[in-house]
């Protein structure tokens, strides 16, 4: 049978038009890693229109002032300040370069305010016989209020531990939830234990991602939703005790707790980050954090500064002093305790 | 899309029917199995996980069965092929690693023509390609793994010449596939598995795909070497797979040296 010449034809054709599928990539000298990180978080961070209007987040305006501190000769440690100094014109808790010797970092919403947790005093409330269910510390206090602390939302808890642990504090007449100091973790782990205080789904949160390399470049936000957990649930007055390291996961979680009718959040203003972090890498190595994916609160409200509590309370060095947490304190008046 | 989606299936199922057919004939039909084992280099990118490039090492299983059909007057054959790989690559920095694998299931038929006293067979035909797999960045936090899902239709092309030495037959082969349509899943741009999976939104994560958006292309070599009771084959094979999808880029290029034995059988 003699050879269709179009088969030859076409087979060539298609052999020499695949082409390779690579990006824009940059050299590893110190311009090369300036250029490559900006470029990185131009397209793929996402709070740069909302931070445009927060504070005049001008991100072109932040290549100008910093692509003049660069030079081709510049040591590696002087590369990484400058690096850092501006991935913190961002101000953003979730955006961090790690080199083998140090981590760049923006810290200012907790650092530059009242810390409001004293880990010291928080053993005179816990005791040494308190119980451990998963990544949660628990126990009664001396007026029937049960103390829950959860220091972490990377230590995981099951739902068999969360019916145990409320089963064992089912008898007091109110739960403090204390996530000062809880930087966060898996949002898994929170939404597990905020579906133990809502007896209906509830759209607590939306949130959306980053479709192309546009600054408003997003997908239609959708709706995150708790819904009541099968196990047992928390029927009675809750205090959610914050302050401004309650970042993150637990910035989520505080903003699902405060839409159930029975919660109350009491301390000081969460200190945000509502972006989900993805990674990333400088040509040299270094890696990269930035916020990727935003979440918004019940009615599209940024979250990213955080969420104010109901009741505004900051710890006295008077009661630091006598070994006493003024935000615990306050909970308990609230729960019918003290 | 969907109904491109629905088109694409349609064309699937009407080559599974196709290969279902049978002519009942009793004429010997040479059946040929082989299975190698290989190991080469691997250039894995995918710009979900990261935007440089990983250099690696990969080690390669290919199962590969030709069946002669009675279709067409016996000059259609049937190709299966599975192949599955497992890779290891590093930033140029060093700093970072990533792991990769790869299964990868195909059925072709082709059609073959004989020249040269049938010492060279040509062949060509369709191909239906299926492969899962994955890439998992060591170092990632929320966007540790890009999950691995694609199907294609492909054309498949393939020159065999047969070199009849007493003392030691030889058998060149060389073919090429290249996928024009299918179906993909990724994730949007800077959209992250936690949203998918565990929120259920997943709209956009399955893609129409075809030769603009997955420019991919496999070639390969075998020589076969007949001794008197075995014949081994030794081969190269350049595997080109890559994507423009979701805003996003990943390539995965290895190049791999294989060995194996081939078993020559007849089918009734």
């Amino acid at each position: 049978m003699r050879i269709p010449a179009f088969l030859t034809v076409v087979i060539l054709l298609l052999t020499t038009s695949v082409s390779c599928i690579r990006e824009e990539s940059f050299e590893n000298t110190p311009q090369g890693n300036f250029e490559a990180l900006w470029q990185m978080m131009d397209e793929r961070y996402c709070f740069f229109e909302y931070k445009h209007q927060e504070y005049g987040l001008d991100w072109d305006e932040v290549y100008s002032r910093y692509a003049s501190l660069i030079t081709s000769d510049m040591p590696s440690k002087g590369l990484f300040e400058v690096l850092g100094n501006m991935l913190a014109e961002l101000r953003d808790g979730h955006v961090n370069l790690y080199s083998n010797y140090d981590v760049a970092r923006y810290w200012k919403w907790y650092e530059d305010y009242p810390a409001n947790f004293n880990d010291s005093i928080i053993r005179n409330y816990l005791g040494t016989d308190y119980k451990i269910a998963g990544g949660c510390k628990y126990t009664i206090l001396d007026d029937n209020i049960a103390y829950v602390r959860y220091a972490s939302f990377a230590s995981g808890i099951g739902n068999g531990n969360l019916s145990d642990m409320l089963n064992e504090l089912a008898f007091c007449n109110g739960l403090i939830l204390d996530v000062r100091d809880n930087g966060g973790g898996m949002l898994t782990n929170a939404q597990r234990l905020a579906a133990r205080f809502t007896n209906e789904e509830v759209a607590t949160s939306y949130m959306c991602h980053k479709t192309g390399k546009g600054h408003s470049d997003f997908s239609s936000p959708e709706a995150v939703k708790i819904t009541p957990s099968d196990g047992i649930r928390w029927q009675k007055p809750v205090a959610l005790l914050t302050n401004r390291s309650s970042y993150s996961a637990t910035n989520d979680f505080v903003n699902a707790m405060r839409q159930f009718p029975l919660v109350t959040v009491i301390g000081d203003r969460t200190g945000g980050g509502s972006g989900m972090p993805f990674s990333s890498e400088l040509p040299n190595g270094w890696a990269v954090r930035f916020s990727a994916c935003p979440t918004y609160g019940p009615d599209m409200e940024p979250l990213e500064f955080g969420i104010s509590p109901d009741i505004r309370v900051d710890m006295t060095s008077e009661d630091m002093a006598r070994g006493l947490d003024t935000i615990i304190e306050v909970a308990r008046k609230r729960l019918g305790g003290r | 899309m969907n109904r491109r989606i629905t088109l694409f299936l349609c064309v699937l199922c009407a080559m599974f029917h196709l290969s279902a057919q049978t002519v009942g004939e009793d004429v010997a039909r040479p059946i040929v199995r082989s299975t190698m084992y290989g190991v080469g280099s691997i250039n894995l990118y995918d710009t979900y996980l990261s935007p440089v490039e990983y250099s690696g090492t990969q080690v390669r299983v290919l199962r590969e069965s030709i069946r002669m059909t009675r279709w067409m007057e016996g000059h259609v054959s049937r190709q299966t092929l599975f192949q599955g790989y497992l890779a290891a690559a590093e930033n140029v920095a060093g700093t970072s690693s990533e792991l990769a694998g790869m299964v990868n299931w195909n059925y072709a038929l082709h059609y073959n023509w004989y020249l040269a006293d049938k010492r060279l067979c040509l062949s060509a035909g369709p191909m239906m390609q299926a492969h899962g797999g994955f890439t998992y960045n060591t170092r990632n936090g929320n966007n540790p793994a890009q999950a691995r899902l694609y199907a294609n239709l492909a054309a498949s092309g393939m020159a065999q010449y047969h070199l009849p030495w007493k003392c030691c037959p030889l058998t060149f082969r060389y073919q090429v596939d290249l996928p024009f349509l299918g179906v993909m899943f990724s994730p949007q741009y800077g959209q992250s598995y936690y949203e998918i999976f565990s929120l259920g939104h997943s709209d956009g994560t399955v893609v129409f795909t075809s030769f603009h958006r997955q420019p991919t292309l496999r070639h390969w070599f075998t020589a076969d070497l007949q001794f008197r009771r075995f014949t081994l084959r030794l081969g190269y094979m350049a595997d080109m797979q890559q994507a423009r999808v979701n805003a996003l880029r990943s390539h995965d290029y290895s190049h791999t040296f294989m060995i194996g034995l081939v078993h020559n059988l007849a089918s009734f």
